[in-house]
């Protein structure tokens, strides 16, 4: 067995354990260093791994004693890998980025507890990522349902705590319905790990079909609500927009993801697209993911807090991946991926400027910001590439992202749906183009105002550049992400 | 490998970053820098043209998305009209925008403009033309709203969003046409190689066609032309006879002969349709410019008259027609930044918008009202001006097509040309009363002399046009 085939665990067991020894010390400055360097150890473990898989391709690890049916499996394909890398490499930017920004938003006490809650949340959900057992996907699922609620009311403002009961309440209903889902299963097949159950599941399959399209719906609906389907979104606003800027990065880049790729796992490993083929879930899938697209940009035009009309992109983004999902072809679930790909990078460098911009300036509506890019101009620079790079700009990811959909829908023989996809990415030009040009242009709200520099200092920007090179990278190389993703599809299937 | 022809593209943005590092210690050494600059780029720009430059594939990201360059009679006709009129512009806008204010920010985005059109010119397949058409729309959007009056900040709205809209139709048809073609480069005749004609070709043809005519000012997607005029002067003329327009007109030409090739266009029956919007297009622009009192917006509807005989003779798909529009194409630019520039002076001198203020003007302005003359005259098509050349050929090419309709309608849009034209020579020249004191209010001359020169060149478009019809005759027989 080569050496990378424990990383994933140990990745786990790094962020969970440094996730408990940061309250020991009781002090802010050691909180970050175990913090930072333990994510930065899983960064350069999940490297090696996706490097390992790349070479000799997936393989199951044993967690524990015993073998498959009744021990816990964790399988790494390329996809999981790739998800490490992006997981790890978001979290490590936010993290780096909190130093300079959490203390802002949190009193003095909160701080450490700010950085064992991101901790435990990355580790957790690198566990939903990882695991092939459905059981223990629940658990991760659980913890990261409370350490994502937690690092929303770390900040303890009157509204943080009113959105994180609201975000608690439906995301703990979408943990119930999963966990019925997999109660489900279990009652159907005598198993909680995913191959061994879709074995059972190809047998069975005529008689049990109405089973198993309830299973399926639970599982719709329940990882729907946490990873913000559309009509199930409405927890997210609230939740994105309060939360301090770290943490709405966090949220939105990576939380929301490890939902939707356990989703895919279960579509696909789980359930087997001869399954599901059958069964009209994908087919609602593909409507709400396109209504999502659309709605979630007209609500986003309709805000006027700027980190709200952000947060309503991630629906609108989301609706994408689900848009990818939901036509059920191999280039579609590539698409969705990749859409991962650059909605985790795009949004958490816009979240992470937006935040700046309103922390520097203490405002928070988008007519208040005309004129900020006099103040802050690289920091609306941020905000533009990557407000450029969803509106569909190329050489940026999300022209490349649109492009994938668009190859998908063609060889899908589903040309109509184009418009949803083009509309979609001219709706985003629709709000994100105004915040930048009211910034760089009017200047109204600098009239009989002292001109005063706000702006970050380029060390504390570091972070979001570094987000905003992988923006332009996958937009100028998305061949061999995506070429690396259409590679690891059949491991997962 | 030699990327020597990317320089006119990456220079003039390397001037405008530049602008901002270099100190300077007058205005006289801004005004040395620029011209300077835009003269030694046009000095590129001929090396580009006049030696021969190898394909240049700079980076492919799939087989759609792939940035590659390549210099033929095309790109060469777009860059050399193009690189010429910027000299113009810049030495117009010195003393324009002085009175404007803001030049930094102006200059900034002006010299990018001028590589991102560059861009445009030499962009070898429609992927790399997409890109800085888009890169196109943002680098001129300043420049729209460069007033920053509520008005201004308006129009550039609507710019955005008809430029944007147009843009995402543009994707859409790209998208179509690569799902059928697998291939986007710029070919003469076409890549679609005598493939059959099926409904998803036809589909992209159209969406491509009305996606480019926004912002060729095609009716109904011109209005935001007419309403980009709050803009100073130098950008109405750079949107209008040098980059934004035009680069709508090149675009139908590219997708039209190099892409689809004129045997395809011509077996999808869909030309028809098409050349009824143009005829509205024609019609519609010189009737809506006869009854405007700004001097601005007469010259911005007579524009979009003045597209529609290019558009047609697109659309005529034969030799002649095609000669006649890209003729007219080059004829238009320099008439049209002529009369613009006319009409910036006289607001720059006197201030005055509407044409029932500049009764007598002529007698104070004599050189400007002059040459506006000429080129009113010109783009009337009256003989022996460079007007007259081009619509001879789209008539002959209408005759070829057997459509003598074609023929009266460019006749009848002369005429109303004049109409709306000549009563401003008239007001300017011949004023009922002669109330008002003379003085000589021509302009600097740094103003002055770019419209004298442009009026020169038209003129000599007019009387010697062999040189310039013997290049695109060599084109037009390549494409047909």
């Amino acid at each position: 067995m080569p050496m990378y085939n424990s990383y994933p665990l140990i990745i786990i067991l790094v962020l969970f354990i440094s996730a408990f020894a940061i309250p020991i010390f009781k002090s802010i400055k050691m909180a970050r260093i175990i913090g930072i360097s333990a994510a930065a150890i899983s960064f350069v473990l999940s490297i090696l791994t996706l490097m390992g898989v790349k070479a000799d391709g997936a393989y199951y690890f044993r967690v524990g004693h015993f073998d498959a049916p009744w021990g816990i499996e964790f399988h790494i394909g390329i996809i999981e890998g790739l998800m490490g890398v992006l997981f790890m490499t978001v979290s490590l930017a936010v993290l780096w980025f909190s130093v300079y920004s959490i203390g802002h938003d949190l009193s003095k006490k909160k701080v450490p507890l700010f950085y064992t809650l991101v901790n435990l949340l990355v580790g957790s959900l690198l566990g939903i990522v990882f695991s092939d057992d459905l059981f223990n996907c629940f658990v991760f699922i659980e913890i990261s349902s409370i350490a994502s609620c937690g690092i929303v009311v770390v900040k303890d403002k009157k509204e943080n705590i009113k959105a994180a009961l609201k975000y608690l309440i439906l995301s703990s209903l979408g943990s119930g319905l999963v966990l019925m889902g997999i109660a489900l299963v279990y009652s159907l097949t005598g198993h909680l790990n995913m191959p061994h159950a879709h074995d059972v599941f190809v047998s069975i399959y005529p008689e049990h079909s109405r089973n198993m399209l309830i299973a399926v719906g639970l599982f719709t609906v329940g990882l729907g609500v946490k990873s913000a389907m559309f009509p199930l979104h409405t927890w997210l606003p609230d939740a994105h927009t309060y939360a301090p800027a770290s943490s709405s990065a966090l949220l939105s880049a990576l939380v929301l993801k490890a939902y939707v790729i356990l989703y895919i796992k279960i579509i696909y490993r789980l359930f087997g697209m001869s399954i599901v083929g059958d069964l009209p879930v994908l087919s609602i899938v593909l409507l709400l993911g396109s209504v999502g697209m659309i709605a979630g940009s007209v609500l986003a035009i309709l805000q006027k807090n700027l980190k709200r009309m952000v947060a309503y992109s991630s629906v609108a983004q989301m609706g994408y991946v689900f848009f990818g999902i939901g036509l059920g072809t191999t280039m579609g679930l590539a698409a969705a991926i990749f859409q991962i790909f650059n909605h985790a990078f795009t949004k958490s460098a816009l979240f992470l400027s937006a935040g700046s911009i309103i922390e520097k300036t203490g405002k928070k509506n988008i007519s208040d910001l005309k004129g900020i890019g006099k103040e802050m101009p690289f920091t609306l620079a941020i905000f533009t590439i990557g407000g450029m790079s969803l509106v569909g700009i190329p050489l940026l990811s999300g022209f490349n992202s649109k492009w994938n959909f668009a190859v998908a829908v063609i060889e899908g023989h589903r040309v109509e749906l184009l418009a949803v996809v083009l509309i979609s990415s001219l709706l985003n030009a629709l709000y994100y183009f105004p915040v930048i040009i009211n910034g760089y242009f009017g200047e109204e709200s600098l009239e009989g105002k002292v001109y005063r520099n706000t702006e970050r200092p380029l060390k504390e920007l570091l972070p979001i550049i570094v987000l905003v090179l992988g923006v332009i990278y996958f937009g100028v190389s998305g061949g061999g992400l995506l070429s690396l993703i259409e590679a690891g599809i059949p491991a997962i299937k | 490998m030699n990327f020597i022809a990317l320089v006119p593209i990456a220079f003039p943005m390397a001037l405008a970053a530049g602008m901002h590092f270099i100190k300077f210690k007058s205005e006289t050494d801004r005004r040395v820098y620029l011209l300077g600059g835009v003269l030694l780029n046009f000095i590129f720009a001929m090396f580009v043209i006049s030696t021969p430059q190898p394909e240049m594939h700079i980076l492919k990201i799939n087989d759609f998305m792939e940035i590659y360059f390549n210099v033929d009679g095309m790109s060469k006709l777009f860059l050399t009209m193009t690189s010429v009129l910027w000299i113009f512009t810049t030495a117009y806008s010195f003393d324009y925008m002085n009175h404007e204010g803001k030049e930094e920010k102006f200059f900034t985005y002006f010299l990018v403009t001028a590589g991102v059109i560059t861009g445009i010119s030499l962009a070898g397949n429609i992927f790399t033309f997409y890109i800085f058409y888009e890169f196109l729309t943002l680098s001129t959007f300043p420049l729209v709203i460069h007033t920053g009056s509520r008005q201004a900040l308006v129009s550039g709205k609507k710019y955005l969003i008809y430029s944007f809209s147009g843009a995402t139709l543009v994707l859409l048809g790209m998208i179509l046409l690569f799902s059928v073609s697998g291939n986007l480069d710029f070919v003469p005749g076409g890549v679609l190689n005598g493939m059959l004609i099926g409904k998803r070709i036809t589909a992209a043809y159209v969406i491509l066609f009305l996606g480019f005519s926004v912002k060729a000012a095609m009716v109904p997607f011109h209005s935001w032309l007419p309403a980009a005029m709050v803009a100073p002067t130098p950008v109405s003329s750079l949107l209008h006879a040098v980059a934004v327009v035009k680069s709508g007109i090149f675009a139908l030409v590219r997708i039209t002969f190099y892409l689809f090739g004129a045997q395809a266009v011509n077996a999808m029956h869909v030309r028809g349709y098409l050349s009824i919007l143009v005829v509205l297009t024609i019609l519609m622009g010189s009737f809506v410019a006869l009854h405007q009192e700004n001097l601005k917006k007469r010259l911005a509807y007579s524009t979009i008259s003045q597209l529609g005989y290019i558009m047609l003779g697109i659309l005529l798909l034969n030799e002649d027609g095609l000669t006649g529009a890209l003729l007219h194409l080059i004829n238009h630019a320099v008439v049209k930044i002529t009369l613009f520039f006319c009409v910036g002076i006289i607001m720059y001198r006197t201030g005055y918008k509407t044409i029932g203020e500049i009764r007598g003007i002529g007698k104070k302005m004599p050189i400007t009202m002059g040459c506006f003359s000429i080129a009113a005259i010109s783009l009337i098509g009256i003989p022996p001006t460079n007007g007259f050349v081009s619509k001879w050929f789209l008539a002959m090419g209408g005759l070829q097509e057997n459509r003598a309709i074609f023929v009266v309608i460019l006749l009848v849009s002369a005429i109303l040309t004049a109409a709306y034209l000549m009563p401003i020579v008239i007001t300017a020249f011949f004023p009922g009363e002669m109330g008002r004191e003379l003085e000589n209010k021509e302009p600097p001359l740094m103003m002055l002399v770019p419209v004298v020169m442009l009026t020169g060149i038209s003129v000599a478009l007019g009387l010697f046009p062999n040189f310039i019809l013997h290049f695109i005759q060599d084109i037009s027989k390549i494409l047909i």
